[in-house]
């Protein structure tokens, strides 16, 4: 009898739990039917939508913290050399001499960019983290003094011009450019630049300053983008002019040439509208100086040559006689020497048609390129004495400086900041990331197309998938730890997926990344936060984000007509990551395209990484919903007024 | 999080080292089994010795029958260098020669021949002396071999008759033999393929017949450049700016690609060290030794920034006296001999090449989709050339490109035609492993521009060119090609006597 119990018992057990299951798996069905539209289960887990905050995420956490150098500023004297530590929220001074470091003293909000006035006694810093300029005392490095400028700062120029000493800060984030006054410490003028200002310098003269701006104008979609050169009044602040660098991106530097009036802007030469067929003879992107005469004449020169390529060209100083100017090549380890006489010949004797197709052809570099000397990983600043005779180049990922003799152009030696952190494996991903050794013949790193591990603003043809077909736009890898699948199409289930033998072969056409280096790449890769999260997290929104909020999470329209759930916004970008992680259809696939089935994207930094949709056919947030909205697929979007539309934009500009 | 690193990285420690013990065991008795027991001292050559005075034998039927006469053989030469610092890595075969090393420099592999009447055939040589072990049975013969990044070897076969190498009806091609001995053929085109070396960027250079429009005039040499699995062939560098003959293609310090140059393909031409910088290979064809008139049969890279270079020892311009070939440690650019390594006047020494490791050369993960027999093929601009309009003569437009194939006995078929679109691109689905030719034609029909059979893809593979003989070394312009909004122009394949290649895959 209690042998028949038991078994009763369990049977009832069994039965119970079958049908919780069966009944749980239809309730399951049925609640994500309700949700997402999707007919079944597939591979969604409850922890799509649930039981995801932000301080799970591994960019949440704390890193280690390293002495990689940013900036470099010589003193007139040549005898110290100043260097901002960004990471550690310090500034380092070194004896150019016996190259050791004399002083460190800490200077809060991420010191990147340095300049330094003409007696050597005010040094300027630029924090990026904390969008401000300092002004310190040079001889006990003392802060004076700080004004705000704008989003993340990263470099400025000292001048002296007629109406006073000034400034110029390149502001990156906010994509414009801060004229300040010194004395008193004033922002005069705030003016639009292109995209991501990156890098100043001013003229001899202090008449004009030359901003090398990052990323390339978004465009028109399968049109072609180009940067620009921004020419700023530093007196007034006055815009002078915008030349446009065709085709060009990840300008990180510009110098002036003395004696010879030209503006020199290191850049990579673009071809994302070709299809990626090979990489072989730079099809896919190469690396040049662009070189601007006058007001008006820009031509491109390739750095590259035909067998060898110089990937991440990044900052750029020039002898004080005009006669050499050196280009650090962050993703090769190398610096350039160009010839400027050299250089200079070949202008003279181009014609117009030659000039213009310089850049591709990958011969000429030879004609002016005289000696590549190579450095530790990652060389982003430099810095020249002020009698030329030393170069000074900041290997970052190394935490050290490179000092090199310009007469033998061989090592001097180097000034220690750090231990290179090969212990961290965050930091030995970042060497992978920007290491350009992986690509056939040094072609591009990680890093070329995602800068910090952003975007690069643009599409790309890969011809895996078909050429012409499915063209995608490069998305941003900040925020991206923990947000797979990966792929538009949600194909890559990791990032090792993502970045393994499968990039070898439509991209590096080289052996893939190795196994270890592949997880410190994806460690990497997951410490990347989206664009100041923390911050955004304490702000409060203003009337017309408070707006934009409410249509984000609307269910029903002002008319009281409900919104279906799985057009609902806050649906596939649910919070915290405003992504559910899942595939949908939102009425964009294009002819080309072989889905209509595309992932949802997080939202984190939205702002920042135009342009958007699968192929980037949308320039700003707004074409989302004017020209590229089909039938209330993406979000019910028809009973917006404009002015609901801009608070909805408002609002995206917050997350 | 530095602890748990530690942790983690010390787990897998023990076994790791248990492995690493059994795996040393394994290369220790790996070691005594294949008698590698006899040490090598560093700073040991590997080279070739060819009899100054041959003995009676049967002429010359091939190019390597001339090249390595009986009693040919391979050597590793320790230092002191001299008579008695002698091994033998080719016993048992009646002649040898064309000795490389593998970039771990532990591996030395050469063409060998067991017997007179046999085919040549690559062999691993055994450092220890042992007889070595052939690595390849093509029939007709297997040539000038190097090693490609995953130590498979690369190598060119058949070997050609004496005097027909650029003229033979199969003219002999790259193969590469992998670790189970099979072998793939990865060049298809009408002309030779041979004197294959292995670039740093993971590419296989060769020599091979430029097929230029004025077709039928004497070959005139150049090098190309292939990925390890046949895909993307290019001209890399040469174009009727000297010699017509080169061979020993050898990537060398300095950013240069060393060669020989003469002005014929027999192998008593006195033959030249020339080299071109790989950073404008089209423009920079130059003699790497001014001045120097010994005759030079090889060059390699030696330590540091030398060179290892091969010069006829007493012979100088002029002289009936010629000396024997021997070994010189020379820097580009000098004029003399530089300092003589190794010497025995009774034998020429040819092909010295250091017994050390140096740096692996990149792979490459194949695009290829071994299901498919076709390619596509995409050109931005059919209407961009290089070559000038003669003056006086109007310039014309090309509407179409004609796509032809070799004929086995020479001459051509033409498979059929693409429109071009208004920008001059066009994308085509062609055969694959098809020596393939382009003619680009005006709105008359008449042809404009003419590229001979040359060129192929491989099955699955994406292959662009900017334009129709475009200006070498040329980057695209950033423009989308109005070609690739349509679906490609499939092209048939070759009528079956067109159809000359059966590659091995």
């Amino acid at each position: 009898m209690k042998r028949r119990g038991y078994i009763a018992l369990m049977l009832a057990a069994l039965m119970g739990s079958a049908g919780l299951g069966v009944g749980g798996y239809f309730w399951s069905v049925g609640h994500v039917r309700r949700w997402t539209g999707r007919p079944e289960l597939g591979y969604v887990g409850c922890n799509h939508c649930h039981f995801v905050s932000l301080e799970k995420m591994p960019w949440s956490h704390p890193r280690p913290r390293h002495a990689a150098p940013a900036g470099l500023a010589v003193t007139p004297d040549g005898t110290r050399l100043f260097v901002a530590l960004d990471d550690r929220d310090e500034l380092a001074e070194a004896d150019t001499a016996t190259r050791k470091i004399t002083r460190r003293v800490a200077v809060a909000g991420g010191p990147f960019g340095l300049a330094l006035d003409p007696t050597g006694e005010r040094l300027y810093v630029v924090c990026r983290d904390a969008d401000r300029v300092a002004v310190l005392d040079t001889r006990d490095l003392r802060e004076l003094d700080s004004i705000e400028v704008g989003t993340a700062p990263v470099s400025i120029a000292f001048g002296r011009t007629p109406a006073g000493d000034r400034l110029v800060v390149a502001n990156s984030m906010s994509d414009n450019v801060s004229v300040l006054s010194v004395a008193p410490l004033e922002e005069l003028a705030r003016r639009e630049a292109g995209r991501e200002p990156y890098a100043v310098a001013l003229a001899a003269d202090a008449s004009v300053a030359y901003v090398a701006n990052r990323l390339a104008i978004p465009a028109d979609y399968l049109s072609r983008p180009d940067a620009e050169l921004t020419l700023i009044d530093p007196a007034g602040g006055r815009i002078l002019a915008r030349h446009p660098l065709i085709s060009a991106h990840l300008s990180e530097g510009v110098a002036v040439v003395p004696h010879r009036g030209w503006a020199l802007t290191p850049l990579i030469q673009v071809r994302n509208l070709v299809p990626i067929t090979q990489v072989v003879q730079g099809w896919v992107m190469s690396t040049g100086l662009a070189v601007s005469q006058g007001r008006d004449a820009v031509t491109q020169v390739p750095l590259d040559e035909a067998n060898a390529f110089f990937a991440d060209p990044a900052a750029i100083v020039v002898d004080p006689a005009g006669q050499r100017a050196y280009v650090v090549s962050a993703g090769s380890d190398a610096v350039s020497v160009v010839d400027l006489d050299k250089l200079g010949h070949w202008l003279a004797h181009a014609d117009a048609a030659t000039r213009q197709d310089a850049i591709h052809d990958l011969s000429l570099a030879a004609e002016y390129v005289v000696a590549r000397i190579p450095t530790g990983r990652n060389p982003r600043h430099a810095a020249l004495s002020p009698d030329g005779r030393a170069l000074f180049v900041s290997e970052r990922l190394e935490d050290r400086v490179l000092v090199v003799d310009t007469a033998s152009l061989q090592p001097l030696g180097h000034i220690v900041l750090g231990d290179g952190g090969a212990a961290d494996p965050i930091r030995r991903g970042e060497r992978v990331f920007t290491k350009a050794a992986h690509t056939f013949q040094n072609q591009f790193s990680c890093r070329s197309c995602h800068p910090d591990g952003h975007v690069d603003g643009l599409s790309y043809d890969f011809d895996g998938d078909g050429i012409g077909d499915n063209l995608l736009d490069n998305r941003t890898l900040q925020g991206v730890g923990k947000t797979e699948p990966f792929k538009w199409i949600g194909k890559n289930p990791s990032l090792e997926v993502q970045c393994g033998p499968r990039f070898a072969r439509v991209l590096m056409r080289t052996d893939p990344i190795p196994p270890a280096d592949l997880k410190d790449l994806t460690a990497y890769l997951e410490s990347l936060p989206p664009p100041r999260w923390e911050r955004k997290q304490q702000l409060e929104l203003t009337p017309a984000q408070e707006r934009g909020r409410r249509l984000f999470f609307a269910t029903v329209t002002p008319a009281g007509q409900p919104i279906p759930r799985d057009r609902q916004c806050h649906t596939c970008h649910r919070p915290p990551l405003f992504t559910n992680r899942l595939l949908s259809s939102v009425g964009t696939k294009a002819p080309t395209d072989a889905t209509d089935q595309f992932d949802a994207p997080h939202l984190l930094g939205i702002a920042h990484s135009a342009p958007y949709l699968h192929d980037g056919r949308a320039k700003t947030l707004e074409e989302l919903w004017t020209i590229y909205q089909t039938n209330d697929l993406h979000g019910v979007s028809s009973y917006w007024s404009k002015h609901m539309l801009n608070d909805l934009i408002e609002y995206l500009k917050t997350l | 999080m530095n602890e748990s690193v530690a942790h983690s990285s010390a787990r897998p420690r023990q076994p790791a080292g248990r492995i690493a013990l059994g795996l040393a065991g394994l290369v220790g008795l790996g070691l005594l089994a294949g008698g590698c027991g006899r040490s090598v001292p560093s700073g040991s050559l590997v080279l070739a010795q060819v009899p100054v005075a041959p003995g009676a034998s049967a002429t010359a039927a091939d190019v390597l029958d001339e090249r390595y006469p009986a009693g040919s053989r391979v050597l590793l030469v320790s230092p002191p260098f001299g008579p008695d610092n002698l091994r033998v890595l080719s016993r048992g075969l009646v002649a040898a020669g064309d000795p490389v090393v593998a970039p771990d420099g532990r591996r030395v592999i050469f063409v060998g021949k067991m017997a007179p009447g046999q085919a040549w055939q690559i062999y691993e040589g055994r450092l220890g002396g042992q007889r070595p072990k052939a690595l390849t049975a093509m029939p007709g013969g297997a040539m000038h071999p190097a090693l490609i990044a995953t130590d498979e070897i690369v190598f060119s076969s058949p070997v050609p008759k004496l005097g027909e190498i650029w003229t033979a009806i199969e003219p002999a091609a790259l193969y590469a033999r992998d670790h189970a001995g099979q072998a793939r053929r990865l060049t298809f085109g009408r002309r030779a393929a041979v004197e294959p070396t292995v670039l740093q960027d993971g590419r296989i250079l060769f020599v091979s017949a430029r097929v230029d429009p004025e077709e039928g005039k004497a070959p005139s040499l150049a090098l190309f450049t292939v990925n390890n699995d046949g895909s993307e062939v290019l001209a890399y560098a040469l174009n009727r700016d000297g010699a017509p003959f080169v061979r020993r293609p050898r990537e060398l310090p300095g950013g240069l690609i060393g060669f020989l140059a003469s002005e014929s393909e027999r192998e008593h031409a006195t033959l030249r060290a020339e080299a071109v910088r790989s950073a404008r290979p089209f423009a920079s064809r130059t003699n790497l030794f001014p001045g120097a008139v010994a005759p030079c049969r090889s060059l390699e890279p030696g330590a540091d920034a030398s060179l290892l270079a091969c010069f006829e020892s007493r012979g100088a311009a002029g002289s009936e006296n010629r000396g024997s070939f021997a070994v010189y440690r020379i820097a580009p650019g000098e004029t003399a001999p530089g300092e003589l390594v190794f010497d025995d006047p009774a034998w020429h020494e040819v092909e010295a090449t250091r017994l050390a490791a140096r740096s692996r050369p990149m792979g490459h993960m194949s695009a290829m989709n071994p299901e498919r027999d076709t390619g596509i093929l995409l050109c931005l601009d059919a209407n961009f050339t290089r070559v000038r309009v003669p003056a006086g003569q109007p310039a014309r437009t090309a509407e179409r490109v004609r796509v032809l194939a070799a004929r086995p006995a020479g001459g051509s078929e033409a498979l059929g035609e693409v429109v071009l679109q208004s920008d001059g691109s066009f994308m085509a689905e062609v055969p694959a492993d098809t020596a393939l030719g382009f003619e680009s034609l005006d709105a008359e029909g008449q042809v404009i521009h003419r590229l001979a059979p040359s060129i192929w893809v491989r099955p699955g593979e994406n292959r662009s060119c900017v334009g129709c003989h475009e200006p070498y070394n040329r980057s695209p312009r950033n423009a989308r090609p109005l070609a690739v909004g349509l679906p490609p122009a499939r092209i048939p394949g070759p009528s079956p006597v067109v159809t000359q290649t059966t590659p091995t895959r």
